[in-house]
């Protein structure tokens, strides 16, 4: 194995020990000269409603009131608040059929929540004050909370170009009969000796990442508009901002501020057009929103709910013949990336197993619920819960062992990934399950819970998965780096990657350091500065590593060439014939020829001409490595994890008793940062199978849309969690490495409901599995 | 609203200001005084990002505290912790043990821990988890911020603090 300086250890990490001194400026902690706050004025009366009256007046008359803003008073140009639309080509855009049906404040109320005024005021209590005098009227209209609801022929529709409310399916020009697919399906079924299928439900999940929305935008006296958001796209965040306000990007700025996390939930804009809407009705001075958590819940997208129909058949052997499935999501009020799960959601399916055929079918419908949009995993929590337990179903059937049978049926190297067209490049999810299963006692504990009564039971359950490094080539991947080389021999770099406390600016710093052949403490990043920093797409798609890493590495490559070139003039030695050690370039195979990285640096920099020739002296010019780097490929992961459960039978709670997560991250460029991946992920994971869902009451009003009546997993409800990594080097990713941000939150999913169904013999066929559930299950 | 003049040492700096009744502890913080290091999660005391410590050892929840009340205490916020550059032992341990992620929980997660280990010097792992029922993080699992306590707890054992 390659012996590496910097990769693979446990550095501190970059951001640590401001955090820890309370020094991390998040966008809520800055304060500016002649600051003003912004309320949006949001419908919580109804969820779906025309506004026939709007009285700003009162609000208006209200102490400390600067201004008032109606539908009106500003731009009324409708935008798309995701950026999926920017990730593809103009044509798929229009193949897609992608609309922009968001405004700042709307006259239509489609959801809890929705926007319709806003008060901007000289303190944050004056402009609730005002809020709360703002009067307005409405016209209630029906209320549409599913898919089976909202298509219906009498429906109101959401948008004239969408009819059915269809939002999306995937279209006939990409998919022919609107469908993901391979094979025969239906010939293939009528070879199946045994076919399962069911329809199951998985939820409205939140993301609950800790910081809540918070913006500051400022239109200055130089006409440019400047936004403070904790964005995860920055680059394409501005572009959009300068389409809404018909500005060219030199007149939009991003100061990325420190983001309390994001897990899909800063993916695309959030409350950044509503901000700097207000930001231009009063020119020079700051505005600051800050969202309630409450607030902040149903502005921002959360996972894709819905029915998920799935059907498999095996022949008698085991061989998998044939897969079909539907899922039917309810979207939410505006179209956002109405496109991009309803597609992901397959694409998972598509990418595990090896069935002779497959077809999948992804539909997404407006429903008068809060946006959906990127959660981590985009889609694959949603397909783990389903597919996974359909293939223990299988092997139940079949009498076989689901660690052996999903073994033997994976894709693997050489196999049409996830996306059909791009095979496989590495593959160790053997590994990953004969590890997993070694560490927790599989085959024991299987045989062990095989027959039990009594009203505790435990169960054990596997599920495995496929994920991606980037969305290479379903979406456009491409980050641009540039490293500057300081008179000193450090060296900053500049790019635009978000590190939304995953860690990521920990892990490229290590990339830059081991190619530069430099430490890691003589690196630094500059990021967050829109007007400084080359195109980044932005952290979505577990790219972070894998694509800035790339760019990261290739940036550094051309610099670390350029001191090479250099030390052969000045050593008058061939580029071959040197090599770096401590920052010293030496001449092979002599001991006394030699110059340093500093003096070539400084060299460049502090190049005092020859007083007597009135030339430079050796090699000016400061040195800058640069790369526009677009990735070759999309270094798949795959995971594994065995779930330990214990169900009390009369009670219908599951406890979790311990996981095992094994997953297979090519090269872990700090085991920190990946085990924190998997720990987060299994965190998110299991509350989505067990806990986790936002619920709406028949009129659509949110019920509980604050920490208080949605349950997370704290410290004590979580299990004994062991993290097994394996490396086997991925031949694309930057020193092997392949993606960790998403692919944690995705097999306890599957594995934990699997585990139930071991424990109980029943699979509970809605997430999350409560302990109602569970007990009607087995009560039925 | 009646309006209190109140006295406040925070981080060891004598304050004085003045605050309308409703004025939580966490806002006269973050938005009177500029320690922004206390941060709002939620607004009803689930979250525990705004935990700060009242006359050093007590936690409590800077948004369900009335400013007001708090009149002659002393109260400690994150970045009132290292000594002449030196970290708290807690603080080093969350380096240490990668158990700072997004650090929006952090500051709060940090002070808990003083509290906890002020309380229970040597708790077991069931005993940790317990005492950060009250603080969320949404990044860690809590896996790393469990070792960091308890290395914690190690560390101040064995120097005494």
């Amino acid at each position: 194995m390659t012996e590496y300086a910097v990769i693979g250890k446990k550095v501190e990490r970059v951001d640590a020990r401001i955090k820890v001194m309370g020094g991390a400026l998040y966008a809520a902690d800055i304060q500016m000269a002649g600051m003003l706050y912004g309320k949006i004025v949001r419908c919580y009366d109804y969820a779906h409603a025309r506004v026939t009256g709007l009285d700003l007046s009162e609000a208006a008359k209200c102490p400390g009131v600067v201004t008032v803003l109606g539908p009106e008073d500003v731009t009324t140009k409708a935008y798309n608040a995701s950026v999926l639309d920017m990730m593809v080509s103009t044509d798929m855009r229009t193949v897609l059929g992608d609309i922009d049906d968001q405004n700042i404040f709307t006259d239509h109320v489609k959801h809890y929540g929705d926007a319709i005024a806003a008060i901007i005021a000289i303190s944050e209590e004056a402009a609730e004050r005002a809020a709360e005098k703002v009067k307005a009227t409405y016209e209630e209209l029906p209320v549409y909370l599913t898919a089976e609801a909202s298509k219906q022929p009498d429906a109101i529709q959401f948008r004239p170009e969408k009819p059915g409310n269809l939002a999306f399916q995937l279209p006939e020009m990409a998919f022919p009969n609107n469908s993901y697919a391979w094979g025969d399906v239906d010939k293939s079924f009528a070879d199946a000796d045994i076919i399962v299928e069911d329809t199951f439900y998985v939820p409205k999940q939140k993301q609950c990442q800790m910081e809540p929305g918070n913006y500051i935008a400022l239109y200055d006296d130089q006409q440019r508009l400047n936004c403070w958001t904790s964005t995860q796209m920055p680059k394409l965040v501005q572009k959009k901002l300068a389409n809404l306000f018909e500005l060219p990007m030199t007149r939009v700025k991003i100061n990325q501020t420190v983001i309390g996390g994001g897990f899909g939930a800063r993916l695309g804009m959030v409350l950044e057009p509503e901000t700097c809407a207000l930001a231009m009705a009063v020119p020079g001075r700051p505005v600051k929103i800050l969202s309630t958590r409450e607030e902040d819940w149903v502005t921002s997208p959360s996972r894709h709910p819905g029915k998920y129909w799935m059907r498999m058949g095996f022949k008698k052997d085991g061989t998998p013949v044939a897969c079909d499935a539907k899922f039917e999501n309810y979207k939410g009020a505006y179209y956002v990336d109405a496109s991009g799960t309803a597609f992901t959601t397959g694409a998972w399916l598509g990418g595990m197993y090896k069935f002779d055929s497959l077809r999948y079918h992804g539909e997404s419908y407006y429903t008068n619920q809060s946006i959906c949009g990127a959660f981590r995993g985009y889609g694959n929590p949603q397909t783990n819960f389903v597919m996974e337990q359909l293939v223990d179903r299988g092997c139940v059937e079949l009498g076989v062992d689901p660690i052996e049978w999903r073994k033997k049926w994976h894709k693997t190297i050489g196999d049409d990934g996830w996306c059909m067209g791009v095979p496989y490049n590495s593959c160790a999810l053997d590994e990953c399950l004969d590890r997993a299963a070694a560490a927790i006692g599989w085959a024991e504990k299987r045989e062990k819970y095989k027959h039990q009564s009594g009203n505790i039971r435990r169960g054990i359950g596997v599920a495995v998965m496929n994920h991606t490094s980037g969305a290479m080539p379903m979406l456009l991947e491409h980050t641009v780096c540039d490293v500057i080389l300081h008179q000193d021999a450090t060296a900053t770099l500049n790019l635009a990657c978000s590190d939304m406390g995953q860690g990521s600016h920990t892990t490229l710093r290590q990339v830059a350091a081991e190619t530069l052949g430099f430490n890691y403490e003589d690196i630094y990043i500059a990021t967050g500065n829109s007007d400084a920093a080359g195109f980044d797409i932005g952290a979505h798609a577990s790219r972070t590593l894998y694509v800035g890493g790339g760019a990261v590495k290739q940036a550094c490559e051309d610099a670390r060439r350029q001191l090479f070139d250099r030390a052969a003039l000045e050593l008058e030695e061939e580029v071959g014939n040197l090599y770096m050690e401590d920052k010293i370039i030496h001449v092979k195979g002599t001991s006394n020829k030699s110059i340093s990285v500093q003096t070539l640096t400084d060299q460049g920099i502090n190049n005092f001409m020859n007083p007597e020739t009135g030339e430079l002296i050796g090699q000016p010019g400061q040195i800058k490595g640069y790369a526009s780097f677009f990735p070759p490929h999309n270094a798949p992961p795959f995971g594994a994890t065995i779930a330990e459960v214990e169900v009390d039978m009369e009670t219908g709670e599951v406890r979790v008793l311990q996981l095992v997560n094994a997953h297979d991250v090519g090269k872990a460029i700090h085991p920190g940062v990946v085990e924190g991946q998997l720990d987060g992920g299994a965190q998110q994971g299991l509350g989505m199978v067990l806990t986790e869902e936002t619920y709406y009451d028949d009129k659509g009003i949110c019920l509980n849309n604050s920490f208080t009546d949605y349950k997370m997993l704290g410290p004590s409800d979580m299990p004994k969690m062991t993290n097994i990594l394996v490396e086997d080097a991925d031949p694309t990713g930057p020193f092997g490495a392949k993606s960790v941000g998403e692919a944690g939150i995705v097999p306890p999913v599957g594995a934990t409901a699997n585990a139930i169904f071991n424990a109980i013999g029943i699979q509970i066929l809605e997430a999350p599995i409560t302990p109602e559930k569970v007990l009607k299950a087995i009560i039925i | 609203m009646k309006h209190h003049a109140i006295k406040l040492t925070v981080n060891g700096e004598e304050r004085e200001l003045t605050v309308p009744s409703n004025r939580t502890l966490l806002d006269a913080l973050r938005d009177d005084l500029g320690y922004t290091d206390t941060k709002y999660g939620c607004g009803t005391g689930e979250c525990g990002a705004c935990t700060v410590l009242v006359d050093g050892v007590t936690s409590i929840n800077g948004c369900l505290t009335l400013a007001a009340t708090m009149d002659g205490r002393s109260i400690t916020t994150v970045a009132g912790l290292a000594r002449d550059g030196n970290l708290h032992p807690v603080q080093q341990a969350f380096i240490d043990h990668d158990a700072v992620q997004c650090g929006f929980c952090t500051p709060g997660m940090v002070l808990k821990t003083i509290s906890l280990l002020a309380d229970n010097p040597a708790p077991n792992e069931t005993e940790i988890r317990h005492g950060l029922e009250g603080n969320i993080c949404r990044c860690t699992g809590y896996s790393k911020i469990v070792e960091a306590v308890q290395d914690a707890s190690d560390r101040m054992q064995g120097t005494g603090e």
